[in-house]
C-alpha cells in the first residue's frame, strides 16, 4: 500500500514533479531508430514525460530532439523543413540545429542580435541497440550512456519493438516485476498440468538490492524435480529483464534468450513499452521465425497492430476482444496475447476520476508482491535522494554492464545462486 | 511576450470574462445569410463567445437569435417549430418571438400571468454584406450597425465564405496581421525569383494607431522600388488587406480587397469569415474567379467536408502534408494558403502559450494589436468605450498594395488608394 500522497509522488512525471525530476536524471528511450529511417526525413512527434517534442535525423544522420514549438511565436515544428542540418520552421523560416542553436533568422533584418539570443530547448540523444536514447535532465548532471548487454549484442541477435499502453508507467512496470501473476493471467493452457508455473502458483520471492536496482528470484517447488528459479533484474528507473531458458513446459530452449521491457512515460496516463528480446548464446543464432513467434505469443504480431501505429487492435475500446467461451475452456483470461492480457489488467486500474493511475491507497499486498514493494521503495528513496541534491542509484553503467537474467531448474538442496552464477554473467 | 495572466485575459471570451465583456460591445458575424435561406426554415445552432444560441429566420424574413434552451425546463430550441413569427418549443408548446417575448404558453391555464413574466434571451440581429450580425452586449450600449466598404459593395463585387478553425481566435488573428510569414509559409513556388515576397523576406513595418485600431504598412525592397502592403486592423478582430497585385507584381484579374473576421466560437475554436471584394467596377467577382481563389486559399468546394465549414485537410490527418512536395515544390508541403495557416495556428495547441515566445521586429503589428486589445479590455472595465464602435471612423477605409518608386513616400503615393470607393 502507498498513501495517496506517496502514490502521487511516484506516478506524476511532468516537468518539475518529484518523480519527473528523478526520471530526468537517466537516459531514456525516445523512439526506435527505425522511426527515423533517413537523413532529412519527416520529423517525428514525441511526447516524453509530459513534454511535447520533435525528433529528427539531420543531414549528417545525427539525431535531434527539440521542443515541439518554435520559440518565436510557438508554431509547431512538426511541419518544419528538415534540411541542411537543421529544422526550419515554416512560419517565418527560423532555423535551429540539433543543439538548439538558431542558425538562421531570415524574417529579421540582416545582422540582428536576436538570433544569438534565441535558443530552442534541445535534449542530447544517442543511438544504440536500435533505440534512440535521450537525456532530459540538468546539463551538468548528464550520466554516461547506459550499457546493457542487449545494446552490445549484434543486430542480428537482437530485436526491439515498441507498444503503446494506455496507463501510468508504474502499473506497467509493476506487472513486469511480478512473476506470480504469470501462473494465472498467462495460463494459456487450462488443461495442462505440466507447465512449470502451474505446478507451484505461490512462488517464494527473494529480493537483493544492487547498485542498479535489484535482482530478484522466484522459487517454485517442482517436488522431486527440484525448484524452478527465475532470476530477474530491475534496472533503475523503469527497466526489467528476465530469462527465457526453460519453455513453459520445462524444456530447454534451443536459443536461450533474455526478454525485457523498459516503460517510458509518455505522460501521467500513457506509456511507451519497449520490448527487448536477445539471444544469450553467441554460438547459436536468433532467427526471424523465433522473433515472429515471440511477438505473436505476446500479442503484437504485425496483424495485431493498428497499421501505422504502435497500438494494439485488442484494446480497451473493445475489451481486448475477450472471448468468454475461451475463458471457460482454454485460457485463464479469455484474451489472446501475453502482454495483451497484461494491458487488459493494467490499463483498467483507474482512479475515481477515471485517470488510469492505480489507486494504491486501496490495495492489499501479500508475500508474492515483495518485488513490487521493493521497487516502489527504491523509486521513492531515489526521489528523495534527488530532492536532497544527491545522485540516484543506477546512473553508472558499470553497475549493470555485466548482468543478465536467467531461469532454470535447480536441484533441491542446492544453492541457487552458485548454480546460476555463471549464467548470470554477460557474454556479449 | 505576454505574461501568463495577460494571455488568459486576452484569450478567454466567455460571458463575464474581461475580453468577453469587451468583445460584447461590438457587432459580430453570427452566420452567413445563406445559412438561413428561407422564412420559417430550419433553425441553426450557433455558438458565439461561448454562448449556445439558436438563429432562425421568422415568417417575415427577419432573423432572431435566442438562447438555445427554452426558459421553461431548458429543452433544446433546435427542435422547436419555426412558425408564425416565432419559435415554438416542442416540449410544451411555449412560443417565443425574435425579441424573446413569450407569445404563447398553451400548457398553462388561459390567462396565466406567467407568460408576461417569462422572457428568453434574445440578441438583436442585422443583415449586411451577406452576413448576419448580432450584438450581445448591454442594451444601453448598443453601437450603430457595422458599415464597412465591403458590406456596401454590390453583390456582384462581394463574396464572403466561412471556415471553422480549431484554436483560440487570437493566434489566428495574429497570423492575419503578419505579412512576414507569407514569405515563408506561403511560398508555394520554391526557387521562384520573380516572387515579390521572396525578394525581401524581412519586411520593414510601420504601424500607425487609429480610432478603429491601426493600419500598418510593410515595405519590401524589390528591383522596381518598394513593394508596399497596407493592412488595417479593425477592432475587435477584423483584418483588411489587398491583393491588387499578385506575387509576381502584375495586377490581379480581378483585383481584390481581402479580409477576415475571426469570430470566437468559444475559447478553443473560431469561425473565420473570409471576405473578398472587387475594388473597382471592372473587378467583378465572377463565380469561376471566386472558386479559383477559394481553392488557392484551400477552401474550394471540394476542399470542404460537405455540409460543414470544416476542411478535409485538417489536424486529424496532418493537413495531408506531402514531405516530398515540401522538399521540391513549396515551403510547407501543404496545399492551400489558409490551410497552411491552420496547420501552424492549430498546431500551436488550443491556446498559444505566449509566455514562452520570443518576438522580433517583424512582429511589430502583432504586438500593437495585442496592446490595443488589452487596453480596450481595461477601458471597458473602467466603464469607458473601447475604440472602433462608431462606423464613421472606419467606414471609408480600404487596404491596398502596390509597388512604388524607391524614393516615394508611401503615405503620399497611396493616399487615394486607401480611400473607400464603394
Amino acid at each position: 500500500m502507498l498513501t495517496a500522497a506517496e502514490n502521487e509522488r511516484v506516478t506524476r512525471v511532468g516537468p518539475g514533479t518529484p518523480c519527473g525530476n528523478l526520471l530526468r536524471r537517466y537516459w531514456l528511450p525516445a523512439c526506435l531508430s527505425s522511426e527515423l529511417p533517413e537523413p532529412d526525413g519527416a520529423p517525428l512527434r514525441l511526447r516524453l514525460l509530459g513534454e511535447d517534442l520533435i525528433a529528427f535525423r539531420d543531414s549528417d544522420g545525427q539525431l535531434g530532439l527539440v521542443d515541439a514549438y518554435c520559440p518565436h511565436r510557438r508554431a509547431p515544428l512538426f511541419f518544419a523543413r528538415n534540411e541542411e542540418c537543421g529544422l526550419r520552421c515554416v512560419y517565418h523560416g527560423w532555423k535551429f540545429d540539433r543543439a538548439g542553436n538558431c542558425v538562421d533568422m531570415p524574417s529579421e533584418p540582416a545582422g540582428t542580435t536576436l538570433q544569438a539570443r534565441v535558443k530552442l530547448v534541445a535534449y542530447p540523444c544517442f543511438e544504440q541497440g536500435g533505440v534512440v536514447w535521450a537525456y532530459m535532465g540538468p546539463k551538468d548532471k548528464e550520466p554516461p550512456h547506459p550499457d546493457y548487454e542487449w545494446m552490445r549484442a549484434p543486430d542480428s541477435q537482437r530485436h526491439v519493438s515498441k507498444t503503446f499502453e494506455g496507463c501510468n508507467y508504474l502499473q506497467g512496470l509493476e506487472g513486469g516485476l511480478d512473476t506470480a501473476h504469470s501462473s494465472f493471467a498467462h495460463n494459456n493452457n487450462l488443461t495442462s498440468k505440466n507447465e512449470l508455473r502451474l505446478r507451484d502458483k505461490a512462488p517464494r520471492i527473494e529480493v537483493e538490492r544492487t547498485d542498479y536496482g535489484y535482482t530478484y528470484s522466484s522459487h517454485r517447488s517442482l517436488g522431486d524435480d527440484g525448484f524452478y528459479v527465475r532470476a530477474y533484474h530491475y534496472f533503475m528507473p523503469t527497466g526489467q529483464q528476465r530469462g527465457h531458458v526453460r519453455t513453459w513446459d520445462g524444456k530447454m530452449t534451443a536459443v536461450p534468450r533474455n526478454f525485457g521491457h523498459i516503460w517510458v512515460p509518455i505522460d501521467d496516463v500513457t506509456t511507451w513499452v519497449y520490448n527487448i528480446h536477445y539471444n544469450c548464446d553467441p554460438h547459436v543464432q536468433l532467427t526471424p521465425e523465433l522473433i515472429a513467434e515471440h511477438e505473436a505469443e505476446f500479442g503484437r504480431a504485425p496483424e495485431d497492430i493498428i497499421a501505422g501505429t504502435f497500438r494494439l487492435k485488442r484494446n480497451r475500446s473493445n475489451d481486448y476482444m475477450i472471448d468468454r467461451a475461451a475463458q471457460k475452456t482454454k485460457t485463464f483470461t479469455g484474451i489472446a496475447g501475453v502482454n495483451t492480457q497484461d494491458f487488459a489488467l493494467q490499463e483498467n486500474m483507474v482512479q475515481g476520476n477515471m485517470e488510469p493511475i492505480c489507486d494504491r491507497s486501496k490495495e492489499f499486498l501479500g508475500t508474492s508482491d515483495k518485488a513490487i514493494v521493493a521497487m516502489r521503495r527504491l523509486l521513492l528513496e531515489a526521489i528523495a535522494v534527488v530532492e536532497a541534491g544527491g545522485d540516484p542509484r543506477g546512473l553508472n553503467p558499470a553497475s549493470h554492464r555485466s548482468v543478465r537474467a536467467w531461469d532454470n531448474i535447480v536441484p533441491t538442496g542446492a544453492d541457487w545462486q552458485s548454480v546460476l552464477a555463471p549464467d548470470l554473467m554477460t557474454q556479449w | 511576450m505576454l505574461t501568463v495572466e495577460e494571455n488568459v485575459r486576452v484569450t478567454r471570451v466567455g460571458p463575464g470574462t474581461p475580453a468577453g465583456k469587451m468583445f460584447r460591445r461590438y457587432w459580430w458575424p453570427l452566420a452567413l445569410s445563406s445559412e438561413l435561406p428561407e422564412k420559417d426554415g430550419a433553425q441553426l445552432r450557433v455558438r458565439i463567445l461561448g454562448e449556445d444560441l439558436i438563429a432562425f429566420r421568422d415568417s417575415n424574413g427577419d432573423v432572431g437569435l435566442l438562447d438555445a434552451y427554452c426558459p421553461h425546463r431548458r429543452a433544446p430550441m433546435f427542435f422547436a417549430r419555426n412558425e408564425e413569427c416565432g419559435l415554438r418549443c416542442v416540449y410544451h408548446g411555449w412560443k417565443f418571438d425574435r425579441h424573446g417575448d413569450c407569445v404563447d404558453m398553451p400548457s398553462e391555464p388561459a390567462g396565466t400571468t406567467l407568460q408576461a413574466k417569462v422572457k428568453t434571451l434574445a440578441y438583436p440581429c442585422v443583415e449586411k454584406g451577406g452576413v448576419v450580425w448580432t450584438y450581445m452586449g448591454p442594451k444601453d450600449k448598443q453601437p450603430p450597425e457595422p458599415d464597412y466598404e465591403w458590406t456596401r459593395a454590390p453583390a456582384s463585387h462581394r463574396f464572403v465564405s466561412k471556415t471553422f478553425e480549431n484554436c483560440n481566435y487570437l493566434q489566428a488573428l495574429e497570423g492575419g496581421l503578419d505579412t512576414a510569414h507569407s514569405s515563408f509559409a506561403h511560398n508555394n513556388k520554391l526557387g521562384a525569383r520573380d516572387n515579390l515576397r521572396q525578394h525581401d523576406k524581412s519586411p520593414h513595418l510601420d504601424v500607425e494607431r487609429t480610432d478603429y485600431g491601426y493600419y500598418y504598412a510593410s515595405t519590401r525592397k524589390v528591383d522596381a522600388g518598394k513593394y508596399m502592403r497596407v493592412y488595417h486592423f479593425v477592432m475587435p478582430a477584423q483584418q483588411m488587406r489587398a491583393s491588387i497585385i499578385g506575387y509576381e507584381g502584375t495586377r490581379n484579374n480581378p483585383a481584390r480587397l481581402d479580409g477576415h473576421i475571426w469570430v470566437p466560437i468559444d475559447d478553443y475554436t473560431v469561425h473565420v469569415y473570409n471576405i473578398m471584394a472587387g475594388p473597382h467596377p471592372e473587378d467583378e467577382l465572377e463565380l469561376n474567379a471566386v472558386e479559383a481563389r477559394e481553392t488557392a486559399a484551400g477552401r474550394g468546394k471540394t476542399d470542404v467536408i460537405p455540409g460543414t465549414f470544416r476542411l478535409k485537410r485538417n489536424q486529424s490527418n496532418d493537413y495531408f502534408i506531402d514531405r516530398q512536395m515540401q522538399k521540391t515544390k513549396n515551403f510547407t508541403g501543404i496545399l492551400g494558403v489558409n490551410t497552411q495557416d491552420f496547420a501552424l495556428q492549430e498546431g500551436m495547441g488550443p491556446i498559444c502559450d505566449r509566455s514562452k515566445e520570443f518576438l522580433g521586429t517583424s512582429d511589430k503589428a502583432i504586438v500593437a494589436m495585442r496592446r490595443i486589445l488589452l487596453e480596450a479590455i481595461k477601458t471597458n472595465e473602467d466603464g469607458g468605450d473601447p475604440r472602433g464602435l462608431n462606423p464613421s471612423i472606419y467606414s471609408d477605409i480600404r487596404a491596398y498594395d502596390r509597388v512604388i518608386p524607391q524614393d516615394a513616400d508611401w503615405k503620399e503615393a497611396m493616399a487615394d488608394d486607401l480611400k473607400a470607393k464603394w
